[in-house]
């Protein structure tokens, strides 16, 4: 063994320490690939017009199920927003993902050109990343053995492809992280983007994520007996907190947070939506498809998150139109809301946009775009709210609101809570 | 102020040792782990070899009814997790549930199962149980264990594949960082599969003897299997438990080459970059590092870019930090990679001894670096790196301590 000690050499390079100080955080970019819309704006005009994206399925037969309807993405043109030799290689998660990305950062105005690509990351949530490539690798493996198994299918197939693109087609060089778990899977992401930020390491990351609609996942879903309108007569579709919902509507789709600490946005004079105040992270135990029942560690989740709970005007919600999930999500705002249950105004965007797990990127610009605006989008399909979730719930028609900050929650079923507390930007403070 | 972290368990699965003494008898004595696969039929492949998990008493574990719902990824996963929890006490000692939580590493999770279900639709031949798909999610043995240990803390899976459970160490230790949890179970756990065996095979990535690390002969990996978990704890948490402490976890850090989807940066660009954002994020500096366990894959790429990248932020003296590819002995475990080769790490650390790299005969020019050739080295060992690179240049660096209370 040397002593290393001895091989020191004299002009090597002092360690930097982390700053101890914590970095404020902003968004200051929202980039959106939705069935209700492509784009900021129009995926926020349709949301506030109560616009469904949840139609009979066209990519894929499903004559065979119980179910029938998904929220699939429109036709998209990737070509205007990937380079070409780059979009040969992705596939479609890839595509709608790395598109997300695109909108993202032009919505922020930032040049990476312009900023240290070791200084920018990326940090992306999808619950099943490229499940259709997957089955696509799966089915001709089977088929031909293995001079079936497609080098090219293969490498897109891991989870991480999918930031990997992204990394590749915009120089993105500094943190890089995949997560996938189930619902939270973004909400994870954004989180950990948070943390990063605050503790200075990194002056950008684009956090969020999303998830594809596939036939392989549809299956899945309905098997596992997930999907609306279950094995009763019941109507299908998406009603959170209704007295007759059902189940899920499967859904797709990307959303992707330009996350900047604030003196870099400060320094390029961003425009800023909302700033990103706080995280909470909790755990259930109540089973490996169920939600936590109590409720319990959705309240730990909120109040970990939201430090300052007087100023909670909104709770983008992360119930799904199942039993199990929207009572448990109203138990949890009524026990940390107490007496101020009422003034909190509710929404689901999910009524909307389907339930994926990467869902919580779109839905998470939605709270910084409703804390920009003042402005609340409505739970659609719901007519009737079941009397236990006696929630203020936004129903039908969007609700104008001062709203000094947002709490958004997502639950996966297994048990990890996840809740994200956004504020109104306030300069001065 | 930064929280210590001192990792106060560790359980390990793997080809060479179904529990942690084993595991470590194995690498000390340089054992391989590959073997011919028997968990799908091989017969199709012209390499049927692989670093397979073999001679475990599932019995001794687990009844009948979890031998029939757990996937062979919940399996490696809950056995590591149990000899971890144990070795920590924790199964003892009262511990805030609430500040428990679980973070893995996941690579192709349980889809040896979903291969199953899929292999039966497709063929048609005969429906198969619906439970089956439970292991559709990547999450699974994630939840798994925290519902097994009631554990309510923070909760979350990391998918970067062959760097995941390294990534996964790096995320449980914000949580304990960000005031969520004081202790964290984390690594990943992993299983063979013929999806992720036919995607290397077509990729010409597998060797067809063994796995060479760093020798002029290696023509790739040999895909390995198992489970490697660590308990990471608020030091003084630890401290007030009066358990034993293993290590310290100084700090990691992960980036991305931003290069290819498959071939890493080839000039060590993006190994650098992680090895030094790690090196800030620990707050030490580059001779403070006295021996490193590689990636070491023996993809004839992987390995030059490594030794580049090694070469660039230690200069002169990266000829004397010896290096373990520890690869050569369990194989590539992909989703628990990074996990099971952060406890050979921690191990490597606790006992003084630094595991070789074995199948090294023939050294490569551009490989010329101090592998720890065939043989352990004792060695008093104060800090330690843990590289793990995954596909598409997704980098991770973890940095160890031995540990001391100042």
């Amino acid at each position: 063994m040397h002593n290393t000690i001895g091989m020191r050499s004299p002009n090597s390079e002092l360690p930097t320490p982390d700053s101890q100080r914590c970095h404020r955080v902003v968004i200051t970019g929202l980039g959106v690939v939705s069935s209700i819309g492509v784009g900021r704006e129009s995926f926020w005009e349709n949301c506030l017009r109560g616009i469904s994206g949840i139609k009979p399925v066209q990519r894929f037969d499903v004559s065979s199920y119980r179910s029938r309807e998904g929220a699939e993405l429109p036709e998209i043109d990737f070509k205007a927003f990937i380079q070409p030799a780059n979009l040969r290689r992705m596939d479609r998660i890839g595509k709608i993902v790395v598109s997300a990305v695109r909108l993202a950062l032009d919505d922020s105005g930032l040049n990476l050109k312009q900023a240290d690509p070791g200084r920018v990351g990326i940090s992306i949530g999808t619950g099943l990343g490229s499940s259709d490539t997957v089955d696509q690798f799966f089915r001709s493996l089977l088929k031909e053995g293995p001079t079936g198994a497609a080098p090219l299918l293969f490498q897109t197939a891991v989870p991480n492809a999918i930031t990997s693109h992204c990394a590749i087609e915009y120089g993105i060089k500094g943190a890089n992280i995949t997560f996938s778990h189930k619902e939270s899977s973004t909400e994870m992401a954004v989180a950990f983007a948070y943390h990063l930020l605050r503790e200075g390491r990194g002056d950008v990351i684009l956090a969020g994520g999303g998830d594809e609609l596939s036939e392989p996942l549809y299956h899945v879903y309905s098997m596992l007996g997930a999907l609306s309108p279950g094995r009763g007569t019941g109507v299908e579709g998406m009603r959170p907190f209704s007295r007759d919902r059902n189940g899920i509507v499967l859904g797709e789709g990307s959303g992707i947070l330009v996350l900047e600490r604030l003196e870099h946005a400060k320094e390029r004079g961003a425009n800023i939506y909302a700033e990103m105040a706080g995280v909470g992270l909790s755990g259930s135990t109540d089973g490996l498809l169920r939600y936590d029942l109590r409720g319990d560690s959705i309240v730990r989740a909120m109040t970990l998150a939201a430090r300052e709970l007087d100023n909670v005007d909104y709770i983008s919600a992360a119930a799904n139109s199942t039993p199990d999930l929207d009572q448990a999500e109203v138990f949890a705002i009524k026990k940390v809301f107490k007496e101020r249950t009422r003034e909190v105004s509710v929404s689901s965007l999910k009524s909307m946009l389907g339930e994926f797990d990467g869902s919580g990127g779109i839905r998470t610009c939605g709270a910084a775009l409703s804390l920009y605006n003042g402005i609340i989008p409505p739970t659609i399909g719901t007519s009737h709210l079941d009397p236990e979730c006696d929630l203020n719930v936004i129903l039908g028609q969007p609700r104008k609101k001062e709203i000094r900050s947002v709490l958004l929650n997502s639950c996966s079923n297994g048990g990890s809570n996840i809740s994200l507390w956004l504020k109104q930007y306030d300069p001065d403070q | 102020m930064k929280k210590r972290v001192v990792i106060t368990g560790l359980g390990v699965v793997s080809a060479v040792g179904n529990n942690l003494p084993e595991f470590w008898d194995s690498l000390v004595g340089g054992r391989d782990g590959a073997k011919e696969i028997t968990v799908f039929d091989p017969s199709a492949y012209r390499i049927r070899i692989a670093a397979e998990v073999s001679h475990l008493d599932l019995e001794a574990h687990f009844s009948g009814k979890e031998i029939r719902r757990l996937s062979r990824c919940d399996r490696f996963g809950l056995i590591a997790f149990r000899e971890a929890w144990k070795s920590a006490h924790l199964d003892q000692d009262p511990c805030d549930r609430e500040r428990a939580g679980v973070i893995l590493g996941a690579g192709s999770g349980g889809i040896l199962s979903v291969e199953k279900y899929f292999r039966n639709r497709y063929r048609e031949s005969k429906k198969s149980s619906p439970s089956l798909l439970i292991s559709y999610s990547l999450a699974t043995t994630t939840d798994r264990i925290a519902i097994e240990a009631g554990l309510k803390g923070p909760r979350s899976t990391t998918a970067t594949v062959c760097s995941s459970s390294s990534t996964s160490i790096g995320v449980a230790y914000e949580m304990i960082q960000m005031g969520l949890a004081d202790v964290m179970v984390t690594g990943g756990s992993d299983s063979l599969c013929e999806v992720s065996y036919s995607g290397f095979s077509s990729l010409k990535l597998v060797d067809p003897e063994s796995c060479k690390p760093f020798d002029k002969r290696r023509r790739g990996l040999i895909i390995g299997e198992g489970a490697g978990i660590l308990i990471l704890e608020e030091l003084e948490h630890a401290l007030k438990r009066g358990v034993p402490i293993h290590a310290e976890f100084l700090g990691y850090g992960i980036c991305a080459d931003a290069y290819h989807l498959t071939a890493p940066e080839p000039n060590g660009e993006g190994v650098e970059r992680v090895i030094r954002i790690a090196l800030a994020h620990a707050g030490i500096r580059p001779e403070d590092i006295d021996t490193i366990n590689a990636h070491g894959t023996a993809t004839p790429f992987n390995d030059i870019a490594e030794t580049r990248g090694i070469k660039r932020v230690f200069g002169e003296r990266a000829k004397e930090i010896p290096i373990s590819g520890i690869k050569s002995m369990i194989g590539h475990c992909l989703g628990s990679a990074g996990g099971i080769e952060a406890v050979a790490t921690v191990m490597t650390l606790e006992m003084g001894t630094i595991p070789p790299t074995i199948h090294y005969e023939v050294p490569d020019p551009l490989c010329d670096l101090n592998y720890t050739p065939n043989q352990s080295v004792q060695g008093d060992v104060r800090i330690a790196l843990s590289n793990s690179f995954a596909f598409g240049g997704n980098n991770a660096c973890l940095v160890f301590k031995k540990f001391s209370l100042e």
